[in-house]
């Protein structure tokens, strides 16, 4: 009866031994990286550390450096900052000529204090331009003293530049993809995107204009091989005339775009290019309430065809007013898109023709 | 497994890459939407205008220079030096070479020619669309005596103005105010009507006595105003061609004041002061009996009529403070339109009759606003010691009021503002004014 269960037990116990000591369940050693460490001496550490110190020094300055500023917020942003650092220097000379006093006269006007004072003041603009604040503030208040403008700005351009590329490649395999940001132009000086009045100014005037992002410099539009091909017949035919060479390129092009469709980054691009050219300051107030819906034929480097412009519908006003708004359109996009405007050539039949509807309900006098 | 995600992921793509072409391909052309755009000033280019002979050498380059200021001066335009002119305009009916102006950004392009045969003074113009590459409009000619040389330069920008704005003209207008002398202890005070430029001043009455709000016909030939030259307040009609004057009738011992004509001309409405109590009363120029249109115990004045005589917009304190309040025009129920904080007054219809324009006091401040017939949309468009008494350019789109400079030096001047709340600026007055009441555009 009890042979059973020595038999069992002893069984077990060879169990358990097997599998504590017969390396049953040691498994292989998990693959690991080595890399070698060479030690150093602390006087070759400290020679490294001198040696590396200055250049990261260099790029931290760098880095904040966002040209996004500049257009936001031109008159106001840059004069604080020019009178900062107008004042550090007489402190810096102050003590060459060892004078206590002078020191002593510097202290009152501390200047990164008027800086700190001045944000909270920006969240005045009206709902209207809401989005647009929060960006002044964020960066603004980083960057207010400690600025050495002229040293290492370009240093960010290279590190942009490869952006565009790389979407491209990407652009082929799937959407989605963020494109390059626009890149940050100047805007008009006169240019606003809301109405401010005597009665509505803050004491402190800090304007916010227009969005920062505005188009970059056409680069010279890649022209594929196959394209020039078709406009040749027609052009040895007819009067050397461009803009004739161009109509006949729109109306021989097949009618359904083709290729990869623009990217969202691609379609603000364009966006914004021509509503930096967008003027309604000179409309009338019913010109303001019309939406026109606008069409432009362009040529395979980005221009539009003048000729082919038409307003497709307007609504929101009378005739007169759908004209005037129609009129202020079609400057907008032949101002802008005189030097082309940046469309990818590789998708020329996304954009051969655009529909641009031109709606000033933001921009509307009230 | 990293075999069979990947024979998942590669049949997903399988799937949805067709379906996303062929959707972009069904979309037709490429469609964006502009919401944003920019508020600047039109860049326009305005050479000197031809002086098609010897006598017009003169006159053709003071009417480009009264153009470019009318243009300039309504901050919707923005004129181009002549030194950065790539062309010239060397002759009236030679081509444009629209890409010398183009290259200086000039949007649109303003030529013209003037020549004088005997008393005869003839301008023409020719607007083009300088981006588009085409005439805006058809070129126009004016005629007049040389003397009136000013007004045809008025006119063409007049129309400059409404071919590229859309809006109706208003420089070929004048003003009527009251002039202003001598300290504010001891004023003396005129009424006179000039250009709306502040050119061509001209004196309707004397020294002698105090006017007060004078108010232009609807044809621009007669003015109302209020004179104490009897002690009490009496309102008074005057032609502007004659300087003929005429008082209306009023009654022993009440005082009448603020009139304002109806849009036909013929009657008006006023004020009207007896026992403590002011009512607003109308009655016809040609004579008869007023009739009363208010009967609040409370303070009711500065009626002003709509574009079509149908309503009044008056001031009223009937509710505690003084408030803005819209009746019809033959008296009845008013409806109150203006419900902000401080007190409203001096309502006045828009020519185009979408907005009433006022004076707003409110923590110490005056101000000039604008707000919709029902009483929405209140925009406050200037902020200073003392803004009162708006009167609209006749476009509906400008508003001329009287600014008053604190203490005892204060000054009175005329100020116009774009009803955007932009452009305002001081009009050029020789001396201090007040009151003023735009005309209508002049035949």
């Amino acid at each position: 009866m009890h042979t059973g269960h020595y038999i069992s037990g002893a069984g077990h116990l060879v169990l358990l031994g097997w599998l504590a000591f017969g390396d049953v369940f040691a498994a292989e050693p998990l693959p690991f990286e080595m890399t070698e460490v060479a030690v150093i001496s602390g006087a070759e550490y400290a020679a490294l550390l001198a040696a590396n110190v200055p250049p990261q020094s260099v790029t931290d300055v760098a880095q904040p450096s966002s040209p996004e500023i500049t257009p936001d917020a031109p008159e106001v942003e840059v004069a604080p900052d020019t009178e900062t650092e107008l004042r550090q220097p007489e402190a810096a000379e102050t003590p060459q000529t060892e004078t206590p006093p002078d020191v002593s006269q510097i202290t009152p006007p501390p200047p990164r204090a008027d800086v700190s004072d001045e944000a909270p003041v920006l969240p005045q603009p009206p709902a209207d331009i809401a989005v647009d604040a929060p960006d002044i503030a964020d960066v603004a208040v980083p960057q207010a003293a400690d600025r050495v403008a002229p040293e290492a700005v370009a240093q960010p351009d290279p590190e942009a530049l490869p952006d565009p590329v790389e979407q491209d490649a990407v652009a082929q395999d799937d959407t989605g993809s963020e494109q390059q940001e626009p890149a940050d132009a100047t805007a008009p000086e006169a240019a606003a995107t809301e109405i401010v009045t005597e009665a509505e100014k803050p004491a402190t005037t800090m304007t916010t204009s227009l969005r920062p992002p505005a188009r970059p410099q056409a680069p010279p539009a890649p022209q594929p091989a196959a394209a020039p091909a078709p406009e040749a017949p027609a052009a040895q035919d007819a009067p050397r005339d461009a803009l004739a060479d161009a109509i006949a390129e729109a109306s021989s092009a097949p009618a359904t775009p083709s290729g990869p469709p623009l990217s969202s980054g691609e379609k603000e691009a364009l966006r914004v290019a021509v509503s930096n050219c967008w003027n309604v300051g000179s409309l009338s107030t019913d010109a303001l309430g019309t939406t026109v819906v606008v069409t432009v034929s362009m040529t395979q480097d980005g221009r539009p065809v003048n000729s082919s412009i038409r307003m497709a519908s307007s609504s929101g006003g009378n005739d007169t007013a759908a004209r005037q708004a129609f009129e202020a359109a079609r400057r907008a996009i032949i101002r802008c898109g005189a030097r082309g405007f940046d469309l990818p050539a590789e998708k020329y039949g996304q954009w051969q023709e655009i529909e641009m509807t031109f709606n000033p309900e933001r921009m509307r006098v009230k | 497994m990293r075999v069979l995600v990947n024979l998942l992921f590669g049949l997903l793509i399988a799937i949805t890459g067709p379906v996303t072409v062929v959707m972009a391909q069904g979309n037709g052309p490429l469609r964006i939407e502009i919401t944003e755009g920019v508020i600047e000033p039109l860049p326009f280019a305005l050479p000197v205008f031809e002086a098609e002979n010897a006598e017009a050498g003169a006159l053709s380059a003071q009417i480009s220079q009264v153009i470019a200021a009318d243009l300039s001066g309504t901050g919707l335009f923005r004129q181009i030096s002549p030194d950065a002119f790539i062309s010239t305009v060397s002759s009236f009916a030679a081509p444009v070479q629209y890409a010398d102006w183009k290259a200086i950004n000039a949007q649109a392009l303003i030529t013209g020619a003037a020549s004088v045969q005997g008393n005869q003074l003839n301008v023409k113009f020719r607007l083009y669309d300088v981006f588009s590459g085409a005439e805006l409009g058809s070129g126009l000619q004016f005629s007049g005596t040389p003397d009136g040389w000013r007004r045809i330069a008025h006119k063409v920008a007049d129309a400059v103005y409404s071919r590229i704005t859309g809006e109706g003209g208003y420089f070929d207008s004048r003003v009527v105010y009251v002039a202003e002398t001598g300290p504010k202890d001891a004023r003396q005070k005129r009424l006179a009507v000039m250009d709306y430029d502040g050119a061509n001043v001209q004196y309707l009455t004397g020294n002698d006595d105090i006017v007060l709000a004078p108010r232009f016909s609807p044809d621009g030939r007669r003015v109302l105003y209020t004179s104490y030259e009897t002690g009490f307040p009496r309102i008074y009609v005057l032609d502007i061609a004659s300087v003929q004057r005429r008082s209306l009738e009023s009654q022993e011992g009440t005082m009448s004041f603020a009139p304002r004509f109806a849009p036909d001309g013929d009657r008006i409405v006023f004020s009207l002061s007896q026992g403590g109590n002011t009512d607003i009363y109308a009655m016809s120029l040609a004579g008869g009996q007023a009739v009363r249109l208010t009967s609040s115990p409370s303070i009711e004045t500065a009626p002003s009529f709509s574009p079509d005589g149908s309503q009044i917009v008056f001031e009223s304190d009937r509710s505690g403070s003084q408030q803005l309040y819209i009746m019809p025009a033959t008296g009845g129920e008013a409806r109150r339109i203006s419900f902000g904080p401080g007190r409203y007054g001096t309502p006045v219809w828009s020519p185009r009759g979408d907005l009433v324009a006022f004076t707003k006091q409110n923590s110490g401040r005056f101000h000039i606003g604008v707000m919709r017939t029902d009483g929405s949309e209140e925009r406050l468009l200037t902020a200073s010691f003392l803004d009162e008494g708006p009167t609209w350019a006749p476009n509906g789109r400008v508003i001329m009021f009287t600014r008053e400079t604190q203490g005892a030096s204060g000054r009175s001047s005329l100020y116009s503002v774009d009803i955007t709340g932009r452009n305002l600026r001081p009009v050029n007055t020789p001396e201090g004014g007040s009151d003023p009441s735009w005309s209508p555009l002049q035949e």
